[in-house]
């Protein structure tokens, strides 16, 4: 099995991390300070907050996986480590899904502590819905994630390389963010959901083919 | 002289010529019975409005034969058509902005047309900067052909998501959205402005096009004097 390769890859990027505890935290206190941030901006009583809250999660999921983003291929940058692992004895799509498996899971671990978080702070009781609430949260996470790791491998070489992803993320991502906001609302207020997580599957799905055929272009020399 | 300057040279007559023929007819033709003179805008508004759409096309086929061939033609093409289309997409939405003012009473709504053009823009900007922010060339033009080709993915969704979004959330809030359908004595300048955007778009990139021909030989050739 050849997706073993991807496994590996991903395993070595979050055992890395979790000894170093580096992007894993300041991903998760980041997320915090925006939360804080938010409130202190807007400060909204509880039926504001229940209202706010979907643009709230996804606004800040967003920004935190900039964070994340920019330290994608940190541990590659060091000693041409990145030539080391095109050198793997993987297709190059393979090497792709590892690192951006390494990626997606940091990013749910982040998503599972900011959504309780951001219930007690907001104030919405909404336990009920926790778990379909984290489900949106994961499937747009996933599309999410590989044009974002997709895009951390381009600006690589580029000068003020974050500006540039935050740049080409946010518009790019723009379906997603409307879909995932859209389908937290009509779970948290009632309403049509189903074809706003057909969208976000679409999404997935288109990003996650596209993504591992563009790295092979990428790195190829 | 060059055969490119010549074809330059060309199509700037053509367009000037093709303008000034337009822009007599919009002059002349009668103000819009409900939008009055404001309505002459819309000339200039849905030609580049198109020509942004149409720019992107042209950007997505170079990029595509410059990854495909390697040629270094397609890559001058795309990396010129870039700020091209990022200009008609700038006209398009300030001429949206100063016909919605008198027309909606406001400067912007985020309709769905509107919020897809604005976010075609930023794309444009993102690219023009990813092509600039790397130092080998070569490489910039792949990573900026494949951001190209990922941007052309995801128009289609962006527009559909909005659209979506916009008439699942509140039906056509602002009626002026929809296109006035346009006959007679509007529809000759309208088509006559159509063409000469066309020319336009086709100057604009031949001008640039040999400035980026032109700033690689220059480059190509600094780099040599400083090898010998």
């Amino acid at each position: 099995m050849m997706f073993i390769a991807a496994y590996r890859i991903a395993w070595k990027d979050m055992m890395g991390d979790f000894r170093r505890r580096a992007t894993l935290s300041s991903m998760l206190f980041f997320a915090v300070a925006v939360l804080v941030i938010f409130q202190a901006a807007f400060d909204p009583d509880r039926a504001e907050a229940r209202r706010l809250l979907p643009g709230l999660l996804w606004v800040t999921i967003l920004f935190t996986s900039l964070v994340g983003l920019g330290r994608v291929f940190q541990a590659e940058e060091e000693d041409g480590a990145f030539e080391g692992l095109l050198l793997a004895p993987a297709p190059r799509g393979v090497i792709f899904l590892g690192k951006w498996l390494g990626n997606l899971v940091l990013t749910l671990i982040v998503e599972a502590g900011l959504l309780p978080l951001a219930f007690i702070l907001f104030n919405v009781e909404a336990w009920d819905a926790f778990f379909p609430l984290l489900g949106i949260l994961v499937l747009g996470t996933l599309g999410l994630t590989a044009l974002g790791v997709l895009l951390a491998v381009m600006t690589q070489a580029a000068r003020s390389r974050e500006t540039l992803l935050a740049l080409l993320l946010l518009p790019l991502v723009a379906p997603l963010l409307i879909a995932g906001v859209q389908a937290a609302s009509a779970l948290l207020q009632g309403g049509e959901i189903g074809d706003w997580l057909r969208l976000m599957v679409i999404f997935d799905i288109v990003y996650l083919a596209l993504a591992p055929w563009a790295f092979g272009w990428l790195v190829e020399e | 002289m060059d055969r490119f300057l010549k074809l330059q040279t060309l199509l700037g007559v053509i367009t000037l010529i093709l303008l000034a023929t337009g822009l007599w007819f919009v002059w002349n033709a009668p103000a819009d019975f409900q939008q009055g003179g404001a309505v002459r805008i819309l000339f200039v508004h849905v030609p580049s409005a198109k020509m942004a759409l149409f720019a992107y096309l042209v950007l997505t086929l170079a990029s595509v034969h410059h990854l495909w061939k390697k040629g270094e033609g397609a890559d001058i093409i795309a990396e010129a058509a870039a700020p091209v289309g990022a200009a008609f997409a700038a006209v398009t939405l300030a001429s949206g902005s100063i016909w919605g003012k008198p027309m909606w009473g406001t400067w912007w709504a985020w309709d769905a047309r509107l919020t897809s053009v604005l976010v075609l823009f930023i794309l444009y900007v993102g690219i023009i900067a990813m092509r600039s922010a790397m130092d080998d060339a070569v490489r910039a033009g792949r990573v900026t052909a494949i951001l190209v080709i990922i941007g052309a993915v995801d128009l289609p969704i962006i527009h559909f998501s909005v659209q979506w979004w916009r008439t699942l959330h509140q039906p056509a809030s602002l009626g002026g959205g929809g296109k006035p359908s346009i006959t007679g004595p509007l529809l000759t300048p309208l088509v006559i402005m159509s063409i000469a955007f066309v020319a336009m778009g086709a100057y604009l990139l031949a001008v640039k096009a040999r400035a980026v021909r032109d700033r690689r030989l220059l480059t190509a050739l600094e780099v040599e004097r400083e090898l010998a």
